[in-house]
């Protein structure tokens, strides 16, 4: 009593008004029951405590009254006088998703405790804060943070030198420079700007002819025609395109199996289609976010439109997740991820988990901008869930043809399964068959693997091998076979099941079949006659690896009757396959089914093939998203209306079609003159694929985390001006290139500005992997002019190991994810599985070892050397002279003469010798920048 | 073929060579594969990975549970995890299945352990027993990636390759990070990936699942070309670097290109050193099986992985598996095949560890034995295998400051699910980051705007089995 009434005493002396109703008892027990259990389990993670160490977990705090009233990401964690509905009890009963403490469950009388606890009301002296508060910038203050305010041509700015800037963009650069008492660099000389031009506009080196042509031509539009030829040029979109593919994290494959994305070069070509064209950015942005909503003048834009669609659906999703609520979100997370990474400069997918901690992006915006993508389809569900190609809309007479050869197909295959039941019927079918006669690979019942008793019997005399095996009809539930194959070659195989039929047997055995994508059970109907040469059903096709899965387990569970299994058979269906295992069938096939199928077989080889392009569908019905509290697809809380970014919306927010996802209006919505981050963004990336890093150099976070602009009027005025000359890429890289800015030499640093942050000097560029290879492949003479379409072999099962061998220009090689070219590999490109808008710079060993050793730069130097001996040069000076050009694009030095010279007087052979020293310069630091 | 340059023939060129030439170069600092001090005290320098592909089933090896004997046969429900994942459902009725290898306790600690691995038996007094694993992910595919990366799906360094960003490697002339023989599945080069760290940190591959053993080489380091012409043709290439040098002073990012030949040729002469078995004596070659049938391919990895370990590499991983989409240990029907991979594994895995242990290396190396998932106590589908379990499993961990002959946590009586001090995946990458001396919290890398750690939001460091 005593213990009680100090206890009382205290409570009175801690706390006043919120636990006054709480009794002496109810005290005592959460004192002696409930506290000291939250002490050694609970508040390590949750308490003030954790929140200061960083180790809050959910959100929530079970230190006070408070903490828990208030509770954590999932709302208020106990209700008093409600366990049933207290998320505390649940999770502790290992109800639901969370289970706590996770560590291992606690014992039965604990979690009793804490029901009677809560149950009387939950008394709880403790006081304390509440866990939640904002951690990031509201949504209000992040109006005014620079990237969210409206876009505004800014004033022209004065420069104290008149003669420098050639155009507007330059005073922006020379006014900073005076600013900080720098001046500009000098120009570069001509042979290295028109290097330079070259390899930022169409990716490959000037010949030393154009490099003469160039240097000779004393017209002062001279640089300016050059420009606008370059950007006529088709090699302009394969090098700008492939920037955006860059951002789009273009694959032709996924890394789930190496799964091949046949449909993805469609995106491609039309990618570098689009830079050629000049297509209007803020239509490029549309089509590819919404083109199967937009409207269409006529059939080809409608293709367009659709292949655009192809950037929502190239994600490398683990297609394999079993739980397809996470995959939807998963896929979901992907799409927005791109979308606001790539278009926006935003990091939106932090905001999936929980309001954005840095950036004013609330995680009701996060579910806002989830909804419209959950109303898309991007895959089928199945154990491997498949992407989607949609048919591509024809011209009309084509699409007739189509439509005709289809209807014949329906014909045809109609009247090979009306045939194929015919011959069934058949007596021939009848009686023993002996193992090796059946085609395919047969497994018999008496090689199966037995669980339970399974009975032998020949009664019926229809069987292959020795008899068939029935269950009996008992031990329903408790019996399985599984027929186990050892396939000789991975591919695609017809499965079937010989049992033996009557009236008495199991109406629905399932019988399940495991493949490399997984298992399928198919109810098979033992009363019926076997469909297919009166003994087998078919289960269906699947494909098998070598050495991988391949095994059908018949199980008499949920069965009523006998369930008999005679064999499993497996035919393979790639034709060479078929023809080297399978013995000849002894059971012909009736000559009219074979003719059938004959012809069936001979019109799908020649008959019109219908395109087909990667791309996403709506939804048949279309809803809202919850708000999933942590993230998990288990733990959903309020709706969140589909909307965009509330931040950098300026005015009205777009309103959600009811029929629609709403694609179509975030797509107008980002390829707005309005959204203030769309244009700057585009902007900003253009300077940095030109200029080497960009005036935000961060170019994909435009968040409060990324950089700020070193330059915010200049990067202003080129997104205003980006949009009043109609969203013309071509035209905001001519401005840039005419600049002054970007005709000056690299000079050397300046102590007052080492980063060049200011721009007062050319940066020393590193070349792309692509460049490297494109130019090798170039001055090599082996470059092929190849373009566009499908650069893989049309049946290539997987991506594994798959070695591109073709001189083609890089932009065309397949961009497998599980087999990139070792040359991109090597050399930083770009990850095909997330947003890159800035690529990696490294410098290692394996470069080197690829440089010395690989067979590539060792074949090119090889023709290459063999090309220069070929060419009428009047001694090795003028050989060594045209070497440098080639490669380095100058002359060169009297030092570097005189280290050929020798190099060349120890050499036996003249075409190893100058292979070899093409290797050397190709391997040299100095081909791998521009200058 | 060409002989290979020998060493000395390298050494003379690549010494004292771009380094020194380039005036003012990059010094050892500015290395990022320079052994760096670990912030925590170490109990580890090193990590070797046995990737066990496609899920060893726990209550055949190391998790011994009676009650499998007992209820052999019956049909009783459980909450199996590919069910809840496909349906919701949870508790459907399942066959039990026995385990198919006599348990036996073994060693002085007494633990319990299965006849499938008879060879590795004989150690267990160096194991730390972890019963109670538990991971995300009930495909292969989600599950491998979460094993390497920390993630079930999205695009994350692997643990390799945080663990050479967090220490560097203690020989720059070798990679850093190597795993031998991947599998080119569920999730093929992303498992061993630096992602969006630098790319030197990026896993070095070694062979390939499945292919030849002996083929198993570092890419590039053999050259078509004649002796002579290589070496003509790197002290022409390093000639021309010195004049771009001169012509660019202080150039460092082309100091930086030529000092990578100069690694790029150490590399090319220390490699193949370590990659040769043939050094190795004939004692030494048989306590890991080589050039015995079921164990040579296996055996010789192993023996490759201590030869690295013991030349500086940091971490490497041993793949026992292949490039198919159901891999080597992932027995959904016949269990029996299970005893195959054993025999191919267990003399091995005996041998490094007594190996490592003889030479003294296994007090700081991190020997794991692990894999994506563990498998279901009952038949598939009342078959004869079993399926894949993400809620409980068994691995173990050998030396680097593990307690010895130690065993942690359970599942419940079945097998079925971790119920005692479970232990997250998470949580047993974190414990490993920490023997290593690396705060799983603190190493972070800042990507599109945010920190990533191998952890993601998780991870403990289980105390209970340090030593």
């Amino acid at each position: 009593m005593l213990r009680l009434a100090s206890c009382f005493v205290l409570f009175f002396v801690s706390c006043e008004v919120v636990c006054a109703a709480d009794s002496p008892q109810q005290l005592e027990f959460f004192e002696s029951k409930i506290r000291p259990v939250l002490v050694e389990h609970c508040v390590r993670c949750h308490s003030d405590a954790a929140e200061s160490a960083k180790k809050l977990k959910g959100g929530l705090k079970l230190d006070s009254k408070a903490g828990w009233q208030a509770g954590g990401d999932s709302g208020p964690a106990v209700l008093p006088g409600k366990p049933g509905e207290s998320l505390l009890l649940k999770s502790l009963k290992y109800q639901g998703d969370s289970h706590m403490p996770p560590e291992g469950q606690l014992p039965a009388v604990v979690i009793a405790d804490f029901e009677t606890w809560i149950k009387a009301g939950a008394a709880d002296p403790r006081i304390g804060t509440a866990g939640k508060k904002q951690i990031g910038m509201s949504v209000a203050e992040g109006k005014k943070f620079w990237a969210y305010l409206p876009v505004k041509a800014p004033a022209i700015p004065a420069t104290a030198d008149k003669a420098w800037a050639t155009n507007d963009l330059d005073r922006f650069i020379l006014v900073k420079l005076e600013a900080k008492g720098l001046k500009p660099s000098p120009d570069a000389d001509k042979a290295t700007l028109l290097r330079r031009l070259y390899f930022d506009l169409i990716g490959l080196p000037p010949t030393p002819e154009e490099v003469d042509a160039f240097v000779a031509d004393k017209d002062p539009k001279a640089f300016e025609t050059r420009v606008d030829q370059l950007l006529a040029r088709a090699e302009f979109g394969e090098r700008w395109g492939r920037y955006w593919l860059d951002v789009a994290r273009y694959a032709e494959s996924l890394t789930l199996r190496g799964f091949i994305l046949k449909e993805a070069w469609r995106y491609r070509d039309y990618v570098i289609d689009s830079f050629n064209v000049d297509r209007r950015f803020d239509e490029f942005l549309k089509e590819q976010i919404a083109g199967d909503l937009m409207k269409a003048k006529n059939t080809e834009e409608r293709r367009r439109q659709i292949i655009a669609t192809a950037f929502l659906a190239m994600g490398n999703h683990n297609l394999e997740e079993q739980d397809k609520k996470v995959l939807r979100m998963d896929i979901v997370d992907e799409m927005l991820d791109v979308v606001s990474k790539g278009l926006l400069g935003q990091t939106v997918t932090c905001a999936r988990c929980h309001d954005h901690k840095f950036d004013p992006i609330p995680t009701k915006d996060y579910y806002a901008l989830a909804g419209i993508f959950r109303n898309v389809q991007a895959t089928d569900d199945a154990n491997v869930s498949v992407w989607k190609d949609v048919p591509l809309p024809v011209e009309p007479a084509l699409e007739a043809e189509l439509k005709k050869y289809e209807t014949q197909i329906a014909a045809l295959v109609a009247k090979i399964a009306t045939a194929k039941s015919q011959a069934a019927g058949k007596p021939g079918a009848k009686g023993a068959l002996a193992i090796v006669d059946v085609k395919g690979i047969a497994i018999d019942d008496s090689q199966a693997k037995k669980t339970g008793e399974w009975r032998n019997s020949s009664s019926t005399g229809t069987y292959i091998g020795a008899g068939y095996v029935h269950d009996d009809a008992a031990g329903k539930g408790e019996k399985t076979l599984t027929f186990t194959a050892e396939l000789p070659a991975t591919g695609q195989y017809e499965v079937r099941l010989a049992y033996s039929a009557s009236a008495s047997r199991a109406a629905n055995t399932p019988v399940t079949v495991f493949g490399a994508d997984g298992e399928k059970t198919i109810p098979v109907d033992m009363r019926k006659d076997p469909p297919v040469e009166g003994r087998y059903v078919s289960l269906g096709e699947y494909k098998f690896e070598k050495g991988g899965q391949s095994f059908v387990i018949v199980s008499n569970e949920g069965t009523k009757g006998h369930v008999t299994a005679d064999a499993v058979v497996f035919i393979s269906l790639d034709k060479n396959e078929a023809k080297k295992d399978e013995p000849k069938p002894k059971v012909v096939e009736p000559d009219a089914l074979k003719a059938l199928q004959d012809e069936l077989k001979k019109l799908q080889s020649t008959g019109p093939k219908r395109p087909l392009a990667l791309s996403v569908v709506e939804r048949a019905k279309m809803e809202e998203a919850k708000i999933h509290i942590r993230g998990l697809v288990s733990n959903q809380g309020a709706v969140a209306p589909r909307g965009v970014l509330q931040v950098a919306t300026i005015g009205e927010a777009p309103a959600m079609p009811k029929n629609q996802s709403g694609r179509l209006e975030l797509a107008e919505w980002i390829a707005s003159a309005d959204n203030p981050l769309t244009s700057r963004v585009f902007a900003n990336r253009a300077w940095h694929w030109l200029f080497g890093s960009g005036l935000v150099r961060t170019v994909d976070n435009f968040g409060t985390t990324g950089e700020a602009p070193s330059h915010p009027e200049l990067l202003d005025h080129l997104a205003v001006q980006f949009i009043a000359e109609g969203w013309s890429v071509k035209k905001l890289v001519r401005t840039m290139v005419l600049s002054h800015t970007y005709r000056q030499s690299t000079g050397s640093a300046n102590p007052a500005d080492v980063e060049n942050r200011l721009f007062g000097r050319a940066n020393h560029k590193r070349l792309d992997a692509e460049v490297i290879r494109d130019s090798m492949l170039s001055i090599s003479g082996s470059l092929s002019d190849a373009r566009g379409g499908a650069t893989y072999p049309v049946n290539l099962g997987s991506d594994y190991g798959y070695k591109a061998n073709d001189n083609w220009r890089s932009v065309y090689l397949p961009v497998f994810r599980n087999s990139l070219p070792e040359f991109f590999e090597a050399f930083d490109f770009a990850d095909p599985s997330v947003v890159v808008g800035a690529r990696n710079t490294s410098t290692v060993a394996p470069q080197a070892l690829f440089m010395l050793n690989n067979p590539f730069p060792i074949e090119q130097s090889k023709l290459a050397g063999g090309n220069l001996l070929k060419l009428s040069l009047a001694n090795d000076d003028a050989r060594i002279t045209h070497a440098y050009r080639l490669t380095l694009g100058r002359s060169p030095t009297d030092g570097e003469r005189v280290v050929v010279q020798k190099y060349l007087k120890n050499q036996n052979s003249q075409p190893e010798a100058w292979a070899g020293v093409f290797q050397s310069l190709f391997a040299s630091a100095e081909f791998r920048f521009a200058k | 073929m060409f002989l290979p340059i020998s060493r000395r023939e390298w050494l003379t060129r690549t010494g004292c060579g771009f380094g020194a030439l380039a005036l003012g170069g990059l010094t050892h600092a500015a290395n990022p594969l320079t052994a760096k001090k670990p912030p925590l005290p170490a109990k580890a320098k090193r990590i070797i990975f046995l990737f066990m592909q496609g899920g060893v089933s726990h209550v055949d090896s190391y998790d011994y549970k009676p009650r499998l004997e007992k209820d052999d046969g019956k049909q009783m429900p459980f909450d199996d995890a590919r069910n809840i994942a496909n349906t919701g459902t949870k508790g459907t009725n399942e066959r039990v299945m026995k385990p198919l290898w006599k348990f036996a306790q073994h060693g002085k600690s007494g633990r319990w352990a299965s006849d499938l691995f008879p060879e590795t038996n004989a150690h267990v007094d160096k194991l730390c027993f972890v019963h109670s694993l538990h991971t995300e992910g009930v495909a292969h595919g989600p599950a491998t990636l979460f094993l390497h990366c920390g993630s079930t799906n999205f695009v994350r360094p692997s643990f390799g390759s945080w663990v050479v960003y967090g220490l560097g490697s203690e020989n720059e002339n070798l990679p850093g990070f190597v795993s031998i023989a991947p599998s080119s599945g569920n999730g093929g080069p992303r498992n061993y990936g630096n992602a969006f760290l630098p790319a030197i940190y990026q896993g070095t591959p070694l062979g390939k699942a499945g292919g030849a053993i002996t083929d198993a080489t570092i890419r590039n380091l053999k050259s078509s070309l004649s002796q002579a012409d290589q070496l003509s043709r790197f002290d022409l290439l390093k000639d021309l670097h010195a004049e771009q040098l001169k012509a660019n002073p202080g150039d460092r990012e082309f100091e930086a290109v030529a000092n990578s030949y100069e690694l790029g040729g150490r590399l090319q002469s220390n490699a193949p050193d370590v990659l040769d078995l043939s050094k190795e004596t004939a004692a030494t070659l048989k306590l890991y099986g080589v050039n015995e049938k079921p164990t040579d391919t296996f055996g010789r990895q192993c023996l490759m992985a201590r030869r690295l370990c013991e030349a500086g590499t940091r971490f490497v991983q041993v793949t026992y598996g292949d490039s198919s989409a159901n891999p080597a240990w992932d027995q959904h029907s016949d269990l029996p095949k299970h005893g195959v991979h054993a025999k191919a594994t267990d003399k091995p895995v005996a041998g490094l560890l007594a190996d490592l242990a003889q030479r003294g290396l296994l007090e700081d190396t991190i020997v794991w034995w692990g894999m994506e998932f563990g498998r279901t106590p009952y038949a598939q589908k009342n078959g004869t295998g079993r399926d894949h379990n993400p809620g409980g499993f068994t691995s173990w961990v050998a030396g680097g400051g593990f307690k010895p002959g130690h065993a942690h946590g359970a599942t419940d009586d079945f097998g079925a699910a971790a119920v005692t001090d479970k232990v997250h995946l998470h949580d047993l990458h974190a414990t490993m980051l920490h023997q290593l001396g690396l705060d799983h919290e603190k190493l972070t890398y800042k990507y599109a705007g945010r920190d990533f750690r191998l952890t993601d939001v998780s991870g403990n460091v289980i105390r209970e089995i340090r030593s």
